[in-house]
């Protein structure tokens, strides 16, 4: 059904004026973008912008002060929501007394997960050495690239993940930006908050930039580029970190 | 996407596996060796020492009963474990996902809330069966010394530990699910075991529809089982507790849903419970399993006094702490309701303690009404209560028509109690959990 959704809509996921209220404290305000089929998406803002926040309300496990997830023109029921994304959390150790291969095996079974994905998900990010650890015992690198196999077996066309280099070294960051772009070029759309400019730029077709709780930009470094511009800042070259500074 | 019911299988399996990684569980079912090998041993050399004093059982035969003599005390450290052990499991794997991250990641499979409770439930309540592994052996000795048993009151005492247990299992779980915190949890749950206490305390003090409800609470409800009594009341507002809890439970783990409308569902869960426990107020059926009868008049008086026609009232003159209005209680007007559910009775006393009221004239007065018919009598035993009805009826007493329950007298030593609970069992359960860590 998703697939019916997102190929009749030429790829077009719209998040519109989505809002989360903490009290008085506004962590998103009218956040609105949207995400096109079979790109990645980098979501880029500072500590504290409200990329964690954004993540969980479009996944559904923090419930929005106000806003609509829309495919079509239609706002998307959280059953819908479920078959159309799959959110993965940074920091987290779910499972933690569960070997590596059994959590990748509950993530085929519990989730629906593609089983036929799963030795090469396991081959390109390297995990054959760690199937029989404990989720507990594994580096913050290993066990991010364990929860990007986690979120890669998922069935869902649109996946979130954040701060997917965390944690990682220059070998594996590379390798696992081959792995991600891989994806995206199998038709996979990938929405990814990123912390590292630099991890952005290497990877992402187009940029949401978020500040404060606010969308501060959207597009291609070009666009951003020239969204800079058109602000009246001066901006050196086409990079990204330059944008950044001058968007946020 | 596969079907739902090969996911919940998956997340039973998952459930169980945390389970046997829980640290929690293995101390708990280790420490169920020597908390009921304690309570076995004590109740043995107890009525070994009953049974060898009086050498027969002619008149006292309910003191030997292995229901009060032995599977009580036996069975009491499970209700300590139930207590203050099997919290800390139950909140161990409900809020072990949230601290781990994992429920997250679970939120986003289309399950039902209350179909990822039920099977973390459902896991716990199996995991406590294997916990009474522990007094299951004491049975298999008991035997082994010549001890006599009988299986539907044996049962009793176990579905009153399950039912227990079962709802220790909901309270932690709602609780876990409530707070951000497994500590936090504790707090709650413990609280609420506290507050239970405080409730039957009060009933003692003040009666009334304190004492009321103060039959619902675990202790109450154990304490019935383990006297082989089975009333349906009792088990219909333990499972809708226990479904109320669980329903609370479901309702927090939706961290997807406004905390407003999981609080105003957690509302409709509660109003639904206390209707439901309402409701079961109504149901009267009761049944008595003990072999010795020992909830029940004789076969013969039930007959008699079921045919009496008219209600029955009667107005006790005595205080909630006067020893003598909780023997009449127990004794006599527990069996009385069982076989009479419309028996009007009255407690009237201006004191708990009755201390004071002494010297009252008509202060200790039970007053029996049947229509125009009165009888005032003192006495608090079976006997002159059934006397006392028969004369306000105007019936002749029925004769005995069975045999006195004589016991079972067993003078036996407790062997291989204290090795088998103290030393073998712990060995035993540290090498099952480092093996099953190891095949992970």
């Amino acid at each position: 059904m998703i697939e019916r959704l997102v190929e009749g809509n030429t790829g077009w996921v719209r998040v519109a004026g989505l809002t989360k209220h903490y009290g008085a404290f506004a962590a998103l305000q009218d956040v609105s973008f949207t995400v096109r089929r079979g790109e990645i998406l980098g979501l880029i803002g500072p500590n504290g912008a409200g990329k964690t926040t954004l993540f969980e309300c479009m996944a559904g496990v923090l419930p929005p002060t106000a806003g609509s997830i829309r495919v079509d023109g239609r706002i998307l029921s959280a059953a819908e929501r479920r078959n159309l994304l799959f959110y993965m959390p940074d920091a987290v150790a779910p499972w933690p007394s569960q070997s590596v291969g059994w959590v990748l095996d509950f993530a085929i079974g519990f989730f629906g997960g593609r089983a036929e994905q799963l030795d090469p998900i396991v081959d390109a990010l390297a995990l054959h050495a760690l199937l029989r650890e404990p989720v507990a015992t594994l580096s913050k690198g290993q066990r991010k690239r364990v929860m990007l196999a986690f979120g890669l077996l998922m069935s869902q066309p649109l996946l979130l993940a954040d701060e997917p280099f965390e944690g990682l070294d220059l070998r594996q960051s590379r390798d696992v930006a081959s792995t991600l772009r891989q994806h995206a070029s199998d038709g996979r759309t990938l929405f990814l908050s990123i912390h590292q400019i630099s991890d952005a730029a290497r990877i992402c077709d187009r940029f949401v930039l978020l500040s404060d709780g606010r969308t501060c930009g959207e597009g291609t470094l070009d666009d951003l580029v020239a969204l800079a511009q058109h602000r009246s800042a001066s901006i050196a070259g086409r990079n990204l970190e330059e944008v950044f500074l001058a968007l946020t | 996407m596969r079907s739902r019911k090969s996911a919940w299988v998956w997340l039973l399996r998952k459930e169980w596996r945390e389970l046997l990684a829980a640290r929690a569980w293995w101390v708990m079912v280790a420490v169920m060796g020597p908390l009921v090998g304690f309570a076995f041993v004590s109740a043995v050399r107890t009525y070994a020492e009953a049974s060898g004093l009086n050498g027969t059982a002619m008149g006292v035969g309910e003191a030997f009963s292995p229901l009060v003599g032995i599977w009580g005390p036996t069975f009491s450290a499970c209700e300590l474990a139930a207590a203050f052990l099997l919290p800390f499991v139950a909140i161990r794997v409900v809020a072990g996902d949230r601290q781990s991250g994992a429920l997250k990641l679970e939120l986003q499979q289309a399950m039902p809330a209350m179909g990822r409770v039920g099977a973390k439930a459902l896991v716990l309540v199996g995991g406590w069966m294997i916990a009474l592994a522990a007094p299951a052996i004491a049975v298999v000795l008991w035997r082994w010394y010549g001890g006599s048993v009988d299986a539907p009151e044996l049962a009793s005492v176990v579905a009153g530990h399950v039912l227990n247990a079962a709802l220790t299992i909901a309270l932690a779980a709602a609780a876990a699910s409530l707070t951000d915190h497994p500590s936090t949890a504790a707090i709650v749950t413990l609280t609420a075991t506290v507050g239970a206490w405080v409730l039957n305390f009060i009933a003692a003090v003040h009666g009334g529809v304190w004492e009321r409800l103060a039959r619902y609470t675990p202790t109450a409800m154990v304490a019935e089982f383990q006297h082989g009594l089975i009333r349906l009341e009792v088990v219909l507002a333990a499972i809708a507790l226990m479904i109320a809890g669980l329903a609370i439970a479901a309702v927090w783990i939706r961290l997807g849903v406004a905390v407003k409308r999981r609080a105003l569902e957690s509302a409709g869960v509660v109003a639904a419970g206390a209707i439901a426990v309402a409701a079961c107020m109504l149901v009267t059926t009761s049944w008595d399993v003990s072999e010795a009868r020992g909830n029940s008049f004789s076969r013969s008086d039930e007959a008699a006094l079921a045919k009496i026609p008219g209600t029955l009232t009667i107005e006790v003159h005595l205080a909630p702490e006067d020893p003598r209005r909780i023997d009449l209680d127990h004794r006599a007007l527990s069996k009385l309701r069982r076989v009479r559910p419309d028996v009007d009775i009255r407690y009237i006393s201006a004191t708990s303690i009755g201390l004071f009221e002494q010297t009252n004239e008509g202060y200790g007065e039970i007053k029996y009404a049947l229509g125009a018919r009165t009888v005032v009598s003192r006495s608090t035993t079976a006997e002159a209560v059934l006397e006392a009805i028969y004369e306000v009826a105007g019936v002749a007493p029925p004769g005995d028509d069975e045999s006195v329950f004589r016991g079972h007298p067993l003078v036996a030593r407790p062997a291989w109690a204290g090795p088998i609970f103290y030393v073998i069992w712990p060995l035993m359960v540290i090498a099952v959990a480092v093996k099953v860590k190891g095949q992970r």
